[in-house]
């Protein structure tokens, strides 16, 4: 089985991928994508001139890189030694989450709401759940109470 | 600058961006300045607001001189005045922006003109000046 | 990325472009005449004259369709590349704007519109900085939303960010909010103005100092009065907005150096280099403009001249303007929230309210120009 976890800030996602993989004995892969629709989400901004533009979506992009920093971190610190790679992209998030899920996965897991990069203002776990082509694993903030 | 970003954008930064809107808008002034004095092969003049046409001041074939009375038009002023609009209606003559020949006269006394679709008169101006 | 070559990416501008400039078509040749002629509740041309429908906001409403129903939420791939030009058409119509102004005329204008835009532009931002301090806001999130609420939302906040290390969730917040509340006013405010009766003058000043994004203030002023003329609402609103736009490196300069006064490693602000990084060069364009108007270069007015080049400008934004409203996504707008909304709506409803009372008790109907 191979298990294909997409990265946000929140780790319950993590826990439960892995949580997964060694009940089931499967392969995770866990995919970060690094935002780069932020000059889509501005380009209604005509008015910026000289290097504002540029220099914010610059600043952005370091912000964007030292997240996916800390979140391999975060990752690897919790997954050592669990069969499976920590795969960084740049690209539109669900657009790379999609491209990669088509690669063999039986699963995807991701937190809902998915709040990695821009996705905060989108519905990102609507788009993946009707496009994915294998089953997805939908993680709550925070562990539902059990009756 | 990452070479993600020079992806970015059409213009590699916002400065790019600016001095193309700069070099365009140029480059469309040149354009229409060239056109209207070099290439338009005659001119229609329209009249420039709703109203009636009063009176018309050339004749097909004759020559005007900048400055030149080309047509009446009776029109509605309307006006701010002391915070109240103020209408009026005044007859107003418009003039020859450049010398020229009139080829065609296209309106008649009396009739109702529509701003910027209407042409009163059909001019051959002289090359190398703005009408 | 492979490099397309000039050829190639000038190949990849057009279908995007095709489709911009055949909307426009269709919309001034056909729709806004239909408009102008339809019967709605018994009255005739009712969707022009009540709703202030004209081929401006249409632009923008169906580059709006496009994104939010046709492209399902994104712009495709084969069109992306034209919809960027959007910008360069906004810019060049705004640079040939300046033809509509001498400079006699711009100085008996300009005094007003600096002394009320300064006014406002710096007690916004003061009154951001007070208001989330009370909120317990974050510095930075206050930062960001002092700039964008002072001067030019979208554009000062992304200007600002940076400097004032503002977060990812902050800001996208805080740019929904701004852009929201900028097509919220764009569309009700002609309404307002006509209900009050406003003049030419006294609408490009209240949406030139009210209007919270900047980058709606043009496209307002359109919808009030879509006429291109000397004395008309664009060319009032279009001093302010060149106003703002110029005002927006030192409002960051501002802002910046309150940031970083308060926090423990100060970092060197200067006014030079900000000048120097957020200038918009294309005001220089503008100005230009005014200087061949102003030599009478650009035909006399009332012109075949000027009328063809009144009429190319009024393409060139209405291309802009439908690459515009593909560039706007509802979904994104709604998802704003958090203190960036609050501080949003209190500081946006209070600017735009108390420039309407400024405008109708001090400045006349009666236009400078």
């Amino acid at each position: 089985m191979k298990i294909l976890l997409a990265l946000d800030d929140r780790p319950r996602a993590v826990e439960e991928a892995l949580r997964l993989a060694r009940e089931r004995g499967a392969i995770l892969n866990a995919l970060f994508v690094v935002d780069a629709t932020w000059e889509r989400f501005t380009g209604h901004d005509w008015l910026s001139g000289c290097n504002a533009r540029i220099g914010f979506l610059d600043y952005m992009l370091t912000l964007e890189e030292k997240a996916a920093a800390e979140a391999a971190k975060a990752y690897l610190a919790k997954a050592a030694g669990a069969p499976g790679e920590l795969l960084t992209v740049t690209g539109d998030v669900v657009g790379e989450i999609l491209k990669e899920a088509a690669n063999g996965y039986d699963l995807v897991v991701m937190s809902n709401p998915f709040t990695r990069g821009l996705e905060i203002m989108r519905d990102a776990v609507a788009k993946v759940v009707r496009k994915c082509p294998c089953d997805v694993y939908l993680v709550a903030e925070q562990d539902r109470v059990k009756l | 600058m990452s070479d993600k970003n020079k992806s970015l954008t059409v213009f590699k930064t916002d400065r790019h961006e600016d001095i193309a809107a700069i070099v365009f808008s140029g480059l469309i002034v040149v354009v229409v300045l060239t056109y209207m004095a070099f290439i338009v092969p005659t001119v229609n003049i329209k009249v420039p607001l709703d109203g009636k046409l009063v009176e018309i001041f050339v004749t097909e074939g004759s020559d005007v001189a900048k400055g030149d009375k080309l047509y009446a038009l009776e029109i509605v002023k309307k006006k701010w005045v002391n915070n109240e609009m103020q209408e009026k209606v005044v007859v107003e003559e418009f003039t020859a922006k450049t010398s020229g020949k009139i080829l065609k006269v296209s309106g008649n006394s009396g009739d109702d003109l529509k701003k910027g679709k209407h042409t009163v008169v059909v001019m051959d101006h002289q090359k190398g000046t703005l009408p | 990325m492979e490099d397309k070559g000039l050829f190639g990416k000038i190949l990849a501008i057009l279908p995007g472009l095709a489709v911009m400039i055949g909307t426009l078509y269709v919309l001034r040749m056909y729709v806004e005449p239909w408009m102008k002629d339809a019967v709605v509740f018994g009255r005739k041309g009712w969707l022009v004259q009540v709703m202030s429908l004209n081929y401006i906001l249409l632009s923008i409403i169906t580059g709006m369709v496009y994104r939010n129903i046709l492209f399902g939420g994104a712009i495709p791939g084969w069109a992306e590349e034209g919809f960027r030009t959007t910008r360069l058409f906004i810019k060049t119509g705004v640079i040939m704007l300046g033809s509509l102004y001498t400079f006699d005329k711009l100085l008996k204008v300009g005094g007003v519109a600096i002394t009320l835009i300064v006014a406002f532009v710096f007690g916004s931002v003061i009154f951001v900085l007070w208001l989330g301090k009370r909120m317990g806001a974050d510095r930075s999130v206050t930062a960001a939303m002092a700039a964008a609420c002072g001067v030019c939302g979208v554009s000062a906040a992304v200007a600002t960010a940076p400097g004032v290390r503002a977060k990812p969730v902050d800001l996208a917040m805080a740019i929904a909010t701004i852009l929201g509340f900028g097509i919220m006013t764009m569309f009700i405010s002609p309404f307002i103005g006509k209900a009050l009766s406003l003049s030419d003058y006294q609408f490009g000043a209240w949406v030139g100092t009210g209007i919270l994004n900047s980058g709606q203030v043009l496209a307002t002023c359109l919808a009030f009065n879509p006429v291109f003329a000397p004395g008309t609402a664009v060319a009032y609103g279009e001093i302010w907005n060149v106003v703002r736009v110029i005002c927006i490196p030192f409002v960051v300069f501002f802002i910046t150096a309150w940031y970083w006064k308060g926090e423990a490693e100060a970092e060197h602000v200067s006014l030079s280099s900000v000048l120097a990084s957020k200038f918009p060069i294309f005001v220089i364009g503008f100005v230009g403009m005014t200087a061949l108007s102003s030599l009478h270069v650009l035909g006399a007015e009332g012109s075949e001249t000027l009328q063809l080049m009144r009429e190319v400008m009024a393409w060139i934004f209405g291309i802009g303007l439908v690459g515009l409203g593909a560039y706007i996504d509802v979904r994104e707008i709604k998802a704003a929230g958090g203190i960036p909304l609050r501080i949003g709506l209190i500081a946006g409803a209070t600017k735009y309210v108390l420039a309407l009372i400024i405008i109708l008790a001090f400045i006349p109907k009666e236009g400078a120009f």
